[in-house]
């Protein structure tokens, strides 16, 4: 009543409707979030880069004013009539008392639709000043007991002014997986699964996850988990949330063969298995750990690592700039320069690419804009493309974020010779005039400071969480298989980790040791998390996210392709590069290879955090091709010279089973193989041995990691 | 009625081929599949890679101010009112078989998105990878020849693969150009001293060894490689599954009249993959992203030539229609010509046009559809659907329809889910 009346007077007064009004609900933050809630600023919508039906909003209102000026100023104030606030086609078209070709939106008895009325008749007031500090959501985390029970998520809203409000009738909430959780307007959530599942909240332009956790299993598992260090208490508190029960610890065999493999790319030697299978240390595995860190084809792996995920290859940076691209990373591992310094380094450098390794950082992107992407991939785990053209519509970077943080990188040349130029810059697509440098989720910044270093101190900070998280979360997923968060490009707020304590506390640890990396990657490979057999146990065989097993992962293209060449002793022919040379050693992507092409090795010219093998072709390649028959037959092959040396089928069988799988062939196995190899002649048994070798070249033991 | 005459014209040349030429190694396939009740509609889907400008191909606007119009004129078809580009001189005459969507519309403007949602018809979700629709057409029509159930020419994106579906509804990437005189897939044939008694014994060896470790245990990646083998197999030790790839088996006039470059020689292979039992071919012509020069990417090629994408995709596509029409095979071969999305109404600064979801057009011809027509028009600028609004999901709905699979069949994922083949949307009726 009293709103009414004072309307009255604001029309008699002929006020401006901008005047800001006492008790009238405020545009920015009461007015869109009914709207983005309706739909109607979504991208499928009046969200859309060109709107729809001619009314265009900004995407889930992340611009007030514009939607302010598209409201109030377009179309001859017909959108929001003052004078007759109900005649406002802001309200006849989602209620569709005037014909609305995205359907019925807001119901003219809905709390929404009384509030856009209200401020339409308040004078539709821009308000203004008030803007969005924090947003509460609780719970972030439950675990219920069934999935017959649901929780109710509240959001409070945290303003600059000092006040709160409870915004949950006005949040949108979203399972992440709609197939695992539903939920309605009011913010009560169900699942529908047993498992780990999350919604999305989403107010403003502040988005949250809540996490739901629902037992797997009625019962509590036997045993509970051993621990070995910080990590198992994340890992180990899931499983007993979800009540999944742990597979043991892998035996020597396993480990050894795990750990080489995973650190050096390696198959581990029959000496070298015997050795750690027969040592009574009981810190034989840490031990070994600290050998293999230290082992040139460390260098040679991590480095091979470093080379997809920087994209070093020749033909964007000659042969001559990716050698000395690849020859810094390989000093860079060598030393185990810490993790930051090496950031520091890649992004300050400049100077000639074909001399000075760390400036070709930035002749890999094309341009500005393209810099801007890899460097928040490599470093953040940031897909940042999404905010080119709008602000992000799931994470929290904004257009400003995006054209800012190109701006920074506008004034270099990147010819082979990488230097600073006095001026450059990236255009702003909503203003057509050039960006101002900014820091991601920061501040602009002033015309004469150096961009990049600002840039880099913030990016490097300890007091910035993405940075070590992203790393953090690479290292892992190199080591277990999979990512805390997946894919590790698309670190976000809406996309949670598995296990969010746990990064953060990887994050932290790796901080707190100053980025270093191999102290990093013992702490995870000396977890018991990392040590546990990848075969289940009754209850956790479906298990593929919370390691109560360990996963099993396929053998990476160079490491595969360098260990048939080891167990057949012969090598793999690659491109032109010095004979004998190990593919984990290369520097380069396009060293021609057709095994490790169809093995699905990244080729480096695009990000590659999900490359495929070939699949079919790789398999005929496998039966017919050169890459397994050759060597299998060659003369001055390890089959060939075993035979021509008079060594018996059983010696064959086991030598090659202690070669390829890091074991012994069992009693079965060997039992197995002496019926199968009874034959006549010597060709005959020739030919027999050869299909055993190329079989066991194709076994899915030896083809993975276990 | 129509459906008659296909049926006449093509029992007319089953017996002109058998009388006239012998019987090929097609004909046999193709008259033992005859021979069943009713021939399962199969696809081949030509993909336009990039995304096709819809205002330079089939939506030309002549009207419009010289920004949006672009460089081309279009010109009259062989049915009354249908007008495209004037660089499709021979698909002109064959518009009779097309039916003209050029209505679609989507919100996604960015390639890998794009390729998603008109690959799969799903939206892309981080939750779940979708299937392709030959991925799906692949896995419920299973293996009834030798060949693989879902074949790729040369390649497919990836956006093109079997999603959560299992490693057998892969598309078999036949690779390398079709063009080149050398061409072949590799690894077909066996390596020296590989006999057949041998390929057995290693395919004995290896279940022997995998079945035989304690180390490992069944598992999806396992899986999927058994059943890589398994298919691998099957294309070796089938003779005619080799055939259907040798396209040396066509004549030199039939080679020519589709082109001789890539996208020509894949529509050919594409047909003799149909031909001999697949259900479900995939063409891939990259470099339809004309951010640039449309004039020298769309018709010229090179400076003062006529061997752009247009001219290219002419031949080889109206090459492929006659070829399917008289052999009697047009009528259960659906083809679908699409890209990710359509093109900017207004020329950039380069002459090119960029990435333009909200409207763009689709061609569909054969397989049940009914040609000489066009369905759905854009606005006096390309720039919306004026009727007839036709989302991604609504095509591969009626795609799924006229290849005879339910669209709510449900799926399963490896966990259990159950997803259905496709979700919402509606059938285009008028197409049938």
């Amino acid at each position: 009543m009293t709103r009414n009346q004072a309307m009255a007077a604001i029309l008699c007064c002929g006020l401006s409707a901008a005047t800001a009004f006492a008790g009238a609900p405020d545009f920015a933050t009461e007015v869109i979030p009914v709207l983005t809630k309706a739909g109607c600023n979504s991208g499928a919508c009046h969200g859309a880069a060109i709107g729809r039906g001619g009314f265009r909003l900004s995407l889930l209102g992340y611009d007030p004013d514009a939607d302010y000026e598209a409201m109030l100023d377009e179309f001859e104030g017909r959108r929001v009539n003052l004078v007759r606030p109900e005649r406002s086609l802001l309200l006849l078209k989602p209620s569709r008392r005037l014909p609305h070709d995205g359907g019925l939106k807001l119901k003219t008895t809905s709390e929404g639709y009384r509030l856009v009325r209200d401020w339409i008749e308040a004078g539709a007031p821009r308000g203004g000043g008030i803007h969005l500090q924090r947003l509460e959501i609780v719970p972030t985390s439950i675990t219920l007991p069934s999935v017959n029970e649901s929780v109710a998520i509240k959001v409070t809203a945290h303003f600059n002014d000092g006040r709160s409000r409870d915004v949950t009738d006005s949040s949108i909430f979203s399972p992440l997986d709609k197939g695992s959780l539903s939920c309605d307007d009011s913010g009560r959530v169900r699942p529908l699964r047993p498992g780990q599942h999350a919604v999305m909240v989403r107010f403003l332009g502040e988005v949250g996850c809540v996490r739901i956790r629902v037992p797997l299993h009625e019962q509590k598992p036997p045993t509970s988990p051993p621990r070995s260090n910080f990590i198992d208490d994340y890992i180990n508190r899931t499983m007993a949330d979800l009540r999944l029960p742990h597979s043991p610890r892998a035996g020597d065999h396993e480990l050894i063969r795990r750990l080489h493999l995973d650190l050096i790319g390696t198959l581990p030697t029959a000496d070298e298995v015997d050795a750690f299978v027969n040592s009574q240390d009981t810190d034989k595995f840490s031990r070994l750990v600290d050998r293999l860190l230290k082992r040139p084809e460390y260098v040679d792996f991590w480095s091979y690592k470093w080379g997809d995920l920087l994209q070093i290859e020749s033909k964007r940076l000659q042969p001559e700039g990716a050698a000395s691209f690849h020859r810094w990373i390989r000093e860079q591992v060598a030393a185990n320069t810490p993790y930051d310094q090496i950031a520091k380094e890649l992004i300050l450098s400049v100077g000639d690419g074909y001399k000075h390794g760390p400036a070709n950082f930035h002749r890999v992107p094309s341009d500005a804009r393209a810099e801007a992407e890899y460097v928040s991939r490599v470093f953040l785990g940031v897909r940042l493309q999404c905010a080119n053209c709008h602000n992000h519509p799931f994470d929290r970077w904004t257009q400003n974020d995006y054209h800012g943080l190109s701006a920074i990188f506008a004034r270099l040349s990147r010819g082979r010779f990488v230097s600073n130029k006095p001026a450059g810059e990236v255009i702003h697509p909503k203003t057509s005039k050039p960006a101002r440098r900014k820091i991601p989720g920061g501040r602009f910044l002033e015309e004469k400071e150096p961009g990049r270093q600002r840039f880099t101190d913030w990016l490097t900070s300890p007091h910035n969480p993405h940075f070590a998280r992203a790393a953090a979360n690479r290292i892992w997923r190199e080591l277990m298989g999979r990512g805390l968060v997946e894919p590790v490009d698309d670190l976000r707020a809406t996309n949670p980790p598995t296990h969010p304590e746990l990064l953060d506390a990887l994050a932290r640890d790796f901080i707190e040791h100053r980025f270093d990396v191999r102290r990093l990657i013992k702490t995870i490979v000396t977890s018991e998390a990392y040590r546990r057999s990848s075969r289940s146990v009754e209850g956790n065989e479906g298990d593929g996210l919370f390691y109560s097993k360990a996963l099993v992962k396929p053998l990476p293209p160079v490491v595969l392709v360098d260990a048939v060449a080891y167990v057949t002793g012969v090598a793999e022919p690659l491109g032109n590069v010095a004979p004998g040379t190990r593919a984990i050693a290369l520097g380069d992507a396009r060293v021609s290879s057709e095994p490790l092409d169809l093995l699905g090795r990244c080729d480096r010219t695009s990000s590659c955090e999900s490359s495929a093998p070939a699949g079919l072709p790789l398999t005929l390649h496998a039966i017919h091709g050169d890459w397994l028959n050759k060597k299998i037959a060659s003369p001055q092959g390890r089959l060939h010279q075993m035979i021509a040396a008079g060594r018996s089928d059983g010696e064959i069988v086991s030598t090659f089973y202690r070669l390829a799988l890091s074991r012994p062939p069992s009693e079965r196995e060997s039992a197995w193989w002496r019926e199968k190899l009874k034959t006549g002649n010597h060709q005959e048994r020739v030919q027999t041995l050869e299909d055993f070798v190329w079989a066991l070249l194709n076994s899915a033991e030896f083809c993975s990691n276990h | 009625m129509r459906r008659c005459d296909g049926i006449h014209r093509r029992e007319f040349l089953r017996v002109g081929s058998l009388s006239a030429l012998g019987l090929s190694l097609t004909d046999a396939l193709r008259l033992q599949a005859d021979a069943g009740n009713k021939k399962p509609t199969n696809c081949i889907l030509i993909w336009l890679d990039g995304g096709p400008s819809h205002l330079d191909t089939f939506d030309l606007k002549p009207d419009a101010p010289a920004e949006v119009r672009g460089p081309f004129r279009p010109i009259a078809t062989n049915v009354p009112g249908i007008r495209i580009c004037e660089h499709f001189q021979s698909l002109a005459r064959h518009m009779d078989k097309v039916c003209l969507l050029r209505s679609l519309t989507s919100e996604l403007g960015e390639h890998n998105f794009g390729r998603h949602y008109l690959l799969t018809g799903y939206k892309p979700s981080p939750a779940l990878e979708y299937p392709s629709i030959g991925s799906v057409v692949a896995h419920l029509r299973g293996v009834n020849s030798s060949l693989p159930p879902y074949i790729a020419v040369p390649n497919v994106s990836r956006q093109g693969g079997a999603g959560y579906l299992p490693a057998s509804a892969q598309p078999f990437a036949v690779l390398g150009d079709p063009s080149k005189p050398d061409f072949r897939v590799k690894d077909l044939r066996p390596a020296n001293g590989i006999t057949s008694s041998r390929l057995h014994r290693r395919r004995d060896f290896l279940a022997g060894l995998d079945a035989l470790s304690r180390y490992i245990e069944e598992n999806d990646f396992r899986r999927q490689r058994d059943v890589q083998f398994e298919q691998a197999y099957r294309l070796i030790l089938s003779p005619a599954a080799r055939l259907a790839f040798d396209l040396n088996r066509e004549k030199p006039e039939v080679r020519a009249k589709y082109g001789r470059q890539k996208l020509g020689q894949s529509c050919l292979l594409a047909r003799r993959l149909i031909e001999a039992g697949c259900p479900f071919v995939t063409v891939t012509d990259a470099g339809w992203d004309t951010h640039q020069q449309i004039v020298r990417n769309l018709k010229e090629g090179f400076v003062g030539g006529y061997n752009g994408k247009i001219p290219q995709l002419d031949r080889a596509l109206s090459a492929l229609l006659e070829d399917l029409a008289s052999r009697g095979l047009l009528e259960q071969t659906l083809v679908v010509v699409m890209g990710e999305f359509g093109r900017t109404p207004k020329l950039n600064t380069s002459d090119g046009r960029d990435h333009w979801p909200r409207a763009f057009s689709v061609l569909l011809a054969g397989g049940g559809t009914q040609g000489g027509q066009v369905i759905g028009s854009s606005d006096a600028r390309g720039e919306s659907p004026h009727d007839k609004p036709i989302t991604p999901t609504d095509l591969a709905r009626t795609i799924f329809t006229l290849l005879g699979i339910d669209p709510d069949r449900e799926l399963q994922t490896s966990d259990g889910r159950p997803v259905r083949v496709s979700a919402g949307g509606r059938v285009i009726k008028e197409c049938f």
